[in-house]
This record gives structure tokens, sequence and C-alpha cells, in this order.
């Protein structure tokens, strides 16, 4: 009995010093040599795996910033700017800044705005649904409300609204990835800049349908009208398609396009006071009779 | 024993309520929007313009591609605008609208009843009348018939198939002209085999069918060309699937990514042959087919075969045919197992039209999905031999190279696997998705290769 | 009018549904169900009715307050592992060890798994071993309880347990009809052969099950039997025994059948059914056990995954 125990930790123990002798020398002979700035950037990472830079993963994005020795492609839309900063500081080189972008979904047809003509029977993802048809609704661009977005994005920053049938984005945790625009077949979504204090004006609408038909099938749908592009002074509104485009970069969120919209497609959301359309209108107004004065 | 195609297929009931109603001919509407994308492959371009004068069976469209085809006009009139509207599922194309005014037909095409028994023989010029009456695949693909019938050097022929199957349930369209016009798709039958360099001609007809399967065999009879033969073949669906039917009939099975050509098959529905005689003998372009009004709640008198010339606008032939039923949840155009549902009636026929189905809800409205319980009944379903259960799990994860290995791109559509599914899984939407992004990244991926195979072949000569 | 549907096609369905197919699992075992609450008695009923309220309640107890989603019971599974769980058990069974087999079998071997359709093991195997290892006492009394037709209770032991004490000279005379029509003794399920077949045959007729699984099964006892056999005719018993008795005929039916816990292909199924059959002759000659039947579908469930990967359909146009 004795016997047996003795022998048992004798070879137990040879056995353990055998296998960590083995270990010690493989680790060290077939040791890959590696930058320790990747495993630094990577700790710098929010380490979502998101794939919004363009990269696999986080350690691809570490990977690859170190191999380019600088970021003039790089930029992990999630860390944002803060994150990059260290990053530079890591690799020794200049940071370069990108305006915070979020996701922004163009389509404002909800139940109310935008009436159903059919029952969708499928299955209930906007992929399956865009293949098939055109949709239930009588617009054939906007949001087909399955929620592929809501699936596709993995910071839980989208929510479907049972009400309106549209998805609703939570500001703070969206890291502008870029995930939801890729799942919406119907390219509802987009990046755009958050713009200062989270203001920013946009349209909210892709119908390209000529006015009346779209008028018929959503009430909130930009109509092409031109109304702001004409308007606008900061040359920021293009007309394309029957779609009026803002142009986040060129957009200093006067609101003017905002209040004169006659179907309220024109969306400015974060703005500490709630639109004045009579002021604005006022001032519309005004200027319009200056230029005139000046023209004569 | 009657022949069948070996793998899997399902026997959903056939319903073909409609079996005995004779083709009755749709009278001229106001107005016809004929749309540019009748067929498979490239839209055709339109050649009219607003305010035109044009006759039934002039050419209106020349095709936009190889794979295209001519479009005419099916009535006569002016053409009032040329310009987007939507199709059947919404989606805008290119129409010709035409204001009817009279019947009035182009020069040289015979509208009488006359059989023309006699078979040309030069093949260039009768697969030109062929394309130059834009004739197309009937039997749902819609595939430019001179294009099919004129394989590329190197295949031989060694099999026409006429397909009589109409597999699909609730349709009887194709079992009406081949009681109505047995001769007239004999002599097409004929026409073909000649193109095709005299090989011989199988009509393969399910049993479900035995008027059409006795008019035909006399009508071959009584012709006695030389070759042709009626197959009578056991009621399983998908048979008019063209490998299955293939299969069938030679007992060959068309490798992955093949044509039938390389088995030697040519397989085209008894609707294009039929189109093929008008075309050849009677220089009529493909402006007419049958469509069946039928479906589960649509009383057996309502039931119609209708004649009907292509821009016919689907809610006047509805209209016509006695309005759309009580319970009609569901209007499909097509069978109800590959059929399209129709979202929009303003919708216009085209060359493949081949019916207006009212389903009621309680028997298309789908049942809520439940767990898979591996149950394997879709994997034996399946007539290409896939695995619809373990396509379905790896298309949610996404898995491409995986679905490839599977041999996602195989899947013909027929929703055998769906139409089986115990837990009611909608496997064929989940599927028919995947196998778009898998074929897409295949072509790319061929498109790639030749690339470089050419970038290697300019590089020495440099 | 109401909104139009739409929808990708089909435009139809099948009337398969999941529970018409365990509704005709539960048809198919009635027959057998019936011979043993006659041979049985009433004491047997109960048993069925516990098990089946067991598995049923807990299945609905789990979906309601831990999943906290929509209630799974009507697809009658839980049904099926109830009825099957009654009678794969002893009639002397007390109620309350199967109260505790229908919570492994449903609450372990089904629902932590992810219920219907995620199950590795099938629950009412599962559940059957778990209570042999467990309760070996309960598990293994086979005094016959007095039933309609026998209205005496006496002790008696299986053929295969026989066998195991006594060797070939202790079931020597064995009457087969009387097995194919009664074999008393042994779990209560076993009872009647021919009311099992009736079954296998109702299932194939529905087209329920396809016969591959359970044919392999019989003729892999029956071939690794003759073998055995034909070496030793001294020692081993003849291949109609292995087949006749103990549960190989409600194990190769009822069990190794069962869509989730089996091969999806049928040549996946033959290479699953050899495995069953095999395991099963040499736990009962070799093993400690007398019968090895639900130990070797236990084994063989756990091989299945690596089966499909190995086993497909023949792809058409893929030669």
């Amino acid at each position: 009995m004795d016997i047996t125990i003795i022998w048992t930790i004798v070879v137990i123990t040879l056995l353990g010093v055998t296998l960590a002798a083995v270990l010690f020398l493989v680790a060290r002979k077939f040791r890959v040599e590696e930058d320790p700035r990747i495993d630094e950037i990577e700790k710098l990472m929010p380490g979502a795996n998101c794939g919004g830079c363009g990269f696999a993963g986080c350690r691809a994005f570490a990977d690859s910033c170190v191999k380019a020795g600088n970021l003039d492609n790089n930029f992990c839309p999630v860390g944002g700017n803060e994150t990059m900063k260290q990053v530079a500081a890591v690799l020794g080189c200049a940071a370069v800044e990108q305006a915070p972008k979020v996701a922004v979904i163009r389509c404002n047809g909800s139940c109310a705005n935008r009436p159903k003509v059919n029952e969708y029977d499928g299955l209930a993802t906007c992929r399956v649904k865009a293949a098939l048809y055109s949709g239930d609704t009588g617009c054939a661009y906007g949001c087909l409300g399955c929620g592929d977005c809501v699936a596709a994005c993995e910071n839980d920053a989208l929510k479907m609204n049972p009400e309106t049938g549209l998805p609703e984005l939570d500001e703070e945790k969206c890291g502008a990835c870029g995930k939801c625009v890729k799942a919406c077949p119907k390219g509802v979504i987009e990046l755009r800049n958050k713009g200062p204090r989270g203001m920013r004006v946009y349209t909210s609408c892709v119908n390209k349908d000529k006015g009346p038909a779209v008028k018929k099938a959503c009430a909130a749908a930009c109509i092409g009208c031109g109304i702001c592009a004409k308007t606008c002074t900061h040359g920021a509104i293009v007309l394309e398609n029957n779609v009026a485009y803002i142009d986040y970069t060129k957009c200093k969120l006067c609101r003017e396009c905002e209040a004169l919209c006659p179907t309220g497609a024109i969306h400015g959301v974060n703005f500490p006071k709630p639109l004045d359309k009579d002021a604005i209108k006022a001032r519309i107004k005004a200027r319009n009779e200056k230029a005139k004065e000046v023209q004569e | 024993m009657m022949k069948t195609f070996k793998i899997g297929g399902v026997h959903p009931n056939d319903n073909k309520i409609s079996r005995n109603c004779a083709i009755e001919v749709l009278p001229l509407p106001q107005t016809v929007f004929i749309s540019m994308a009748q067929h498979l492959g490239a839209p055709a371009k339109p050649i009219v313009a607003v305010g035109d004068q044009v006759k039934a069976g002039q050419v209106i469209a020349e095709p936009g591609g190889f794979i295209s085809a001519y479009v005419h006009s099916s009535v006569s009139g002016t053409v009032k605008s040329v310009a987007p509207r939507k199709d059947l599922s919404g989606n805008l194309m290119t129409h010709v609208e035409i204001a009817v005014e009279g019947d009035e037909w182009a020069e040289g095409i015979d509208l009488s009843d006359t059989l023309v028994t006699e078979i040309p023989t030069d093949k260039a010029e009768t697969l030109k009348k062929i394309q130059m009456c834009g004739v197309v695949g009937l039997g749902g693909a819609t595939f430019p018939a001179h294009v099919k019938l004129n394989p590329a050097p190197g295949c031989k022929a060694e099999c026409l198939i006429l397909n009589g199957a109409e597999c699909e349930p609730f349709l009887t369209s194709d079992n009406r002209i081949m009681i109505e016009k047995s001769k007239e798709i004999v002599i097409g039958a004929a026409i073909m085999k000649m193109v095709l360099g005299g090989c011989p001609a199988v009509i393969g007809i399910e049993e479900n069918k035995p008027e059409a399967i006795s008019a035909m065999s006399k009508a071959v009879a009584e012709l006695g060309y030389e070759g042709i033969s009626v197959m009578k073949l056991k009621k399983k669906y998908p048979q008019g699937g063209e490998k299955q039917l293939i299969n069938a009939v030679m007992k060959r099975e068309v490798k992955s990514g093949g044509l039938p050509i390389s088995v030697g098959a040519v397989v085209q529905n008894v609707a294009t042959s039929l189109a093929v005689y008008e075309a050849v003998q009677k220089n009529k372009p493909l402006v007419t087919n049958t469509m069946t009004i039928t479906g589960d709640c649509l009383p057996v008198e309502k039931q119609h075969n209708y004649l009907f010339r292509i821009g016919m606008p689907l809610s006047y032939i509805a209209e016509y045919a006695g309005g759309i039923p009580e319970g009609a949840a569901k209007i499909v155009s097509g069978g109800p197992m590959m059929g399209k549902a129709i979202s929009n009636l303003d919708a216009c026929t085209v060359k493949g039209s081949s019916s207006l189905l009212y389903l009621s809800e309680a028997f298309t409205k789908r049942k809520e999905a439940s767990a898979c319980i591996r149950c394997g009944k879709c994997a034996d379903a399946c007539p290409m031999g896939l695995e619809p259960f373990l396509l379905n799990k790896l298309a949610k994860n996404a898995m491409m190279d995986e679905l490839e290995a599977r041999s996602i791109q195989d899947c013909i559509s027929c929703g055998c696997c769906q139409f089986t599914c115990p837990a009611n899984i909608p496997l064929l939407d989940t599927i028919n998705i995947a196998k778009g992004q898998v074929m897409g990244i295949m072509r790319a991926r061929a498109a790639a290769a030749k690339a470089a195979a050419e970038a290697a072949k300019a590089a020495p000569q440099k | 009018m109401n909104k139009l549907l739409v929808s990708p096609s089909p435009h139809v369905h099948s009337p398969l549904s999941t529970q018409r197919l365990m509704l005709d699992v539960v048809i198919a075992l009635l027959p057998a169900t019936v011979v043993s609450v006659l041979f049985y008695g009433w004491r047997e009923l109960m048993l069925v009715a516990v098990s089946i309220v067991a598995c049923v309640g807990l299945e609905w107890l789990i979906t309601r307050f831990l999943l906290k989603r929509k209630s799974t019971i009507a697809d009658l599974s839980a049904v099926v592992t109830g009825l099957l769980l009654a009678l794969n058990v002893p009639p002397t069974c007390p109620w309350w060890v199967i109260v505790i087999g229908a919570i492994f079998a449903v609450g372990v071997a089904k629902m932590t798994f992810g219920g219907l359709g995620q199950n590795t093991f099938n629950p009412a195997i599962a559940a059957r071993v778990f209570l042999l290892v467990s309760f070996p006492a309960y598990m293994t009394d086979w005094t016959i309880p007095a039933g309609f037709i026998h209205t005496d209770a006496v002790s008696g032991a299986t053929l295969l347990g026989k066998y195991a004490e006594g060797g070939i000279e202790a079931i020597q005379g064995t009457d087969y009809l009387h097995t194919l029509l009664f074999n008393i003794g042994g779990s209560a399920g076993e009872i009647s052969a021919i009311a099992l077949l009736a079954g296998f045959v109702y299932l194939l007729c529905r087209r329920v099950i396809k016969p591959w699984i359970t044919l392999s099964i019989w003729g892999t006892v029956a071939v690794a039997g003759l073998l055995f056999w034909l070496i030793n005719p001294g020692q081993y018993p003849d291949p109609v025994f292995c087949l006749l008795t103990g549960g190989v005929l409600l194990g190769s039916i009822f069990m190794a059948t069962d869509y989730v816990t089996s091969p999806m292909s049928d040549w996946g199924g033959v290479v699953f059914g050899v495995g069953i059959g095999l395991l099963t002759v040499l736990i009962r000659y070799f093993g400690a056990y007398p019968e090895g039947v639900s130990f070797a579908i236990l084994i063989m469930n756990a091989f299945v995954p690596l089966i499909n990967k190995a086993f497909h359909q023949k792809k058409y146009g893929r030669a």
C-alpha cells in the first residue's frame, strides 16, 4: 500500500518535470517575435471587434497600425479621437483627427405617416423582404421595418419602436462602426458627422420617386420640391433623384431648410431650442428683400 | 413502370380544378403596358417613340444583350408613353404604353387556323425566325429560345425533351394547350428537332393529365413525324424542373453548374413549342400565351383558361374573370410552389405569365415557425439532394465557404424543403438569399481568375 | 377587402407538423401501452399517467418560469418522452422514481440543451440509464404484478437476466412464439413483440420514420448473435433469442429512431444502427449489465454529430 503511494508520487512528479522541460524548450525554440506595440495598442482599443475600422478585429487593426507606422489610413470610429491620440503616442506619430460620426436613420415612414398597402408574410428580415418586392407600403425606398440593422448592431444602440415600426438610435451607445449601414438593404442609414453637441440637420427620407407618387405613399417624405436647396445660403443642399441631400461638411446648422420644408422631411436634432419657424421665415424674407434691393 | 426523377420530390395536392375549362380569348383592353423585361437576361431596348402608330406583331423593342429577346406589340394603336412602371413586385421597369385602336396585325402574319405541317429545312433561317419573333421559354424561366436551340460548337443534342409535366398544382394552361393545340405543339417539336440536327424528341407528361396524354399521342401518330414520342411520367413535384425532367426521361444527371446540353439534352416547354410553331410556320411573334385563373377560394364556374395578349393589366383580367373572389388572401402569379405573390395588381402580363391564383388565408398563410426537430424531411424532399436544414443554419451564421462546400448554388428554389418542414421553418427564404450571395462570390472569383489568366497570357508577350 | 398577403414562395405547406409527427409516435406506442396495462393492471396505467404528466408539466414550468418564453408543450414531444419513459421502467417501479426520471429526462437531458431539437441524447433513454444507475434495485425488480390476465403477482427474472445469471442452461427451452406475443418480465413496454412491430409498421406507413436505423440494428444484433452462437452454441444463445428479448425492439423502433438524436442521412442511419447493434451484443455478453440497448443508444447518440459530418445524402449531379 505504502509502496503504491510512493510510486504514484514519484511517477507523477517525474512526469510533471519532464513535461515542464519539454514545454520550456518548445516555447524557446518556436518563439515568435512580435512587436510589443501591437499588444499595447490592442489594449487601448475598445475591444468590441466590430470591424468598423475595416479590419477583422481590434488586433488586426493594431497590427495594421504598427505595420504602417502611421495613422493616415487607420481610424477606430468607436474609440474616436481620444483613443487615436493614445495610439499615436504609442507609435510616436501624428494622430489624424476625424469628426465623430453617428448612424442616422433617414426614414420617417412610421405606420402613421406611411400606411401599409399589403401584409408581408415571409421571413421577417429586411434582406428577404427587399429581395422579394418593393415592400408593404407604397414607398419602395424607405425602411422595411424588419430590424436587420438592430440585429447587426453589436453595441445595442438600435431598437425597433413597435409604435412607429422604425428603428431608433441611442446616440450614446452608437460607435459609428457602420454595421447597420451595411445591413440595411435599402441604404436608409448613413454615417454622418455627429455635429457640435450632437446638433445636426438631415433629410429623413430617401424616396427617389416624383412628388405626387411620394405624397401618396408617405405623409412625411421628401417630395423633391427643392425649396431647401434654393434657400440654403451655404450651398449644402443638393437635389438629386428627387431627394434633397444635406452635405454635413457644409451645413452650418441654420435650420432654415428645416423651417421651410413643406412635409417636415428635414429633421434637426439635439438643438437646445425648439424650431421657431416664424422667426426663421421672417429672417429669410428680410434677406430676400434686401437682396432684391441690392439688385435693383 | 412509369418514370420519374430519382432524388427527392414531394406530392402536393395537385388541385387541377380548371382542367376542363376550355381556352377562351380575352377581349382587348383600352390600354396595354408592355414590359421591356419579358425574358431572362438584359431588358429589351424600346425602339418606338410616343405618338408612333404600331400594329399587333410589330417589333417595339430590340434585344439589350446576347441573352435578351425582341419584344413585339400585342395590339394595334398609338404609343402613349415609354416610361417606368411598377411590375408585379412593385419594382420599376420601362413599359411601352399603347392605346388600343382596332385590332390590325402587321403584314405577313398568318392568323388562320390552317395547319402548316411541312417542316422547313434551313436551320439558320429557322433560328433567325424564332429569334425575330421573340420566342422565349414559357416554362417559367423565360430563357430566350434561340439561344437554347443553338448549342455551342462541340455540344451535340441527343434528345429534345418537351416539358408537359406541369407539376405545379392548380395550373392547367399547358394541359389545355396540349389538348386543344396538340398538333401545333408536335409540329413545333418537329421544327426544333430539325434545328437541333434531328435528335429524337420526347414529350414528357405527368399521369394526372390523361386527356393531354391521349391527345398528344394521337397527334404524334397522325402527323407521323419520325422520332417523336410521348412519355407518361409519374406525378411528382418538381418534375417540370429542367434537371429533374432530364433525369426522369434520360436517366442522366446534369453536373453541378453545367448546362443540360452537356448531357445532350435540350428542354423546352410545350407552350414554347406552340410559340415556335406560330413563329416559324405562321410568322406570328410571341405576343399571346395561355393563363389559368384559378385558386382554392374561386368557385369552379369562375375558373378559366384564357388566351391573353402580353401587356394586359392583371386587374383588367381579374375584373373580366369576375373580380377578386371573397376570401382571397393572396394572389399569386404562377404556381403555388414557385410563383410570385402579387403586391401590385396594376402590373401587366408578360410572355411568361401563367396564372392568377387566388389563395385563401387558411390555405396560404404561413404558420409560426418552431424549433427544427432534425427530422431530415427537408433533405429527403430536396430534388437536388441538398441538406436545407444545414444550409439554413450556415446561412444564418453567414458561413459562405461552408455553404459553397454544401452546394447551396445547386438549389433550384423549388420550395420542397419549406413545403415539407413540419416545424414550418422558412428554409427557402434564407437559402435563396444566401444562394445569391454565394453565387456572387463564385462569379467574382471566376472573373478574378479569368483576369489573372489573361494578365499571365499578356505578360510574356511583352 | 383585406390587405393582400405577400411572401416568397412556396405559398402552400404540406399538412405535416411537429405535433402530428409526435402524435403518430404516440399512436404507434398505443398497442404496446395497452398490452402492458392488460398484463400489469391499473398500476401500470397510473405509472404511464404520472410519467406523462410529470414530463409535460415540467416542460411547461421550465418554459414558463425559467426560460420565460412561449410554452412548447403543444408539440407533444414531452408526451412521447413521458410515455417512452413509463414503458422503459419495470412495472413495479415506484411512482416517485418515475417522477425523478421525468425530471432528469425533461429537465436535464432536454431543456438544458435548449429544448426539442437541441438535445444530444434521447431524453427517455438518458433518464432510463440515469435511473438504472441511481436506483438499481427498483430498476431491476422484475416482480410481475397482478394484471388483468395474470391475476397473481409472481416474481420473475427477465430472460436476459436468467441468461446472465445461469448461462445458456437457464434459458433452454424458451418458447419463441410465447416471447413474440407476451414476453412477460422486463420493462413495461417490452411485453409483446407483436405490439411493438405493429407500431413500427404504423410509423413506416405514415412515413414518420425510415426503416434503415431499425433494420440495421436488427441485422447487426442477429448477425453478431449468430457469430457468437456458431462459435460456441454451448455458451451463447441463438440469434432469434438475441432479437426478441430485452429492449431491442422497443429501443430500435422508438428510441434509436428519435429524429433529434439520430443521423440525418440514410447511410448515417445504417452506421448508427450497426453501432447500436454491436454495442448491445457486446454489453450483453461481456458487460456488467444483462441488457445493453439503452447504453448502446446513449453511446451512439454521442456519435451522431460525427456521423452527420461523414455521411450525407446523395446529391444530384455530383457523382
